[in-house]
């Protein structure tokens, strides 16, 4: 006779893939870099200045998050570990990039 | 604060310009590294040293789905007085200094060649063809604390902060330009430093710690201590539950 024991108590351990994990960060990596690069000029050419700019990027930032969520689907799980940390990784490289361009479309379509 | 009106001319001639030499010297960098790099020698004494320690840390880690005697037998391998791997490799701690070995010395040059001079003297190019120049502003306001930083080569007490100068301009696109090389020329390029941690990732053979005897204790020690947990105990039971 076996007693069932709780199942819940015996998490599975997950085993993740080293490379794949890297991957995804390479992809995520690549994402930011050019979602910033594409906002900081749309900002520069719309010439948001001061906190506009700022809260640009934010929108910027989550709108990347809603669309990887959107791409990954319900089982996100399976291919990043957790969707906090695709929300900030990388979020000030993004915003060193994001700032140049930016300033860099900013000068030169407003300032002269 | 009064704007103030810059040429036009300006932006063709120096403000684009400098954006363009800082991306292409970047890229420059890159195959310039590339042609330089030697492949590094690998001691076969040393790829030997580092897969013991792998196979060390795989057997502690994983030991437990080993059967007792198994993992005994193993560790006996590794540990035992006198036969023991790691108690019968000598090796002499060889952290040599760098300064003697003349592949460390050219490869240290290499990295200076590459990565400082460039910087140095396209800087100091850029501050000696484009000095003196009011290049752009930015797009936010900021305190007077940033006007060494982004108005070198301008001191002028009443200027608006947010002013950049053409050498600050250049600086900005050094810094700012390091995520943009790693779309443009792939993930492991020389143009920024993420390529060391690459390196320890996938060569983990080549990363051996530059003292082995050391290393070799630690894991000696660290294996002594570990404590056969036999995972597998309740298999059957376990199997059962989920079936049910």
């Amino acid at each position: 006779m076996s007693v069932p024991l709780k199942k819940e108590n015996v998490p599975e351990p997950i085993a993740y893939s080293e490379a794949a994990l890297r991957n995804n960060a390479n992809v995520l990596e690549y994402c930011r870099t050019s979602m910033s690069a594409l906002s900081g000029s749309t900002a520069g050419v719309l010439g948001l200045t001061a906190l506009n700019g700022f809260a640009f990027y934010m929108f910027s930032v989550v709108i990347l998050w809603v669309m990887f969520m959107i791409k990954a689907g319900p089982n996100w799980q399976k291919y990043y570990v957790s969707r906090q940390s695709l929300l900030t990784h990388g979020f000030l490289g993004g915003l060193c990039t994001y700032v140049l361009f930016w300033t860099f479309i900013y000068g030169m379509v407003h300032v002269y | 604060m009064a704007e103030l009106l810059l040429d036009p001319k300006i932006r063709l001639w120096v403000f684009l310009p400098i954006v363009v030499i800082t991306f292409l010297v970047g890229i420059v960098r890159h195959y310039v590294s590339i042609i330089l790099s030697s492949q590094k020698k690998i001691e076969l004494l040393q790829v030997q040293d580092s897969q013991v320690m792998i196979r060390a840390r795989l057997l502690r880690e994983n030991g437990k789905y080993l059967p007792r005697q198994s993992f005994a037998m193993r560790r006996h391998w590794f540990n035992n007085e006198d036969t023991g791997y790691f108690k019968v490799q000598k090796r002499t701690s060889n952290a040599q200094n760098p300064m003697t070995d003349p592949g460390m010395m050219t490869d240290m040059l290499k990295g200076n060649v590459t990565n400082v001079l460039p910087m140095i003297v396209i800087g100091g190019w850029i501050n000696w063809m484009f000095s003196g120049f009011l290049t752009t502003k930015v797009p936010f306001p900021l305190t007077l604390r940033f006007k060494p930083m982004l108005q070198r080569g301008v001191e002028l007490a009443y200027l608006d902060a947010s002013w950049v100068s053409s050498a600050s301009w250049y600086f900005l696109n050094v810094f700012g330009l390091r995520t943009i090389y790693a779309l443009v020329l792939g993930e492991n390029n020389a143009a920024d430093q993420s390529k060391m941690m690459q390196e320890q990732m996938s060569g983990a053979a080549m990363a051996m710690p530059p003292d082995p005897k050391a290393a070799f204790k630690a894991q000696w020690e660290a294996l002594e201590i570990t404590e056969h947990r036999w995972a597998l105990a309740n298999v059957e039971n376990d199997l059962l539950i989920k079936n049910d």
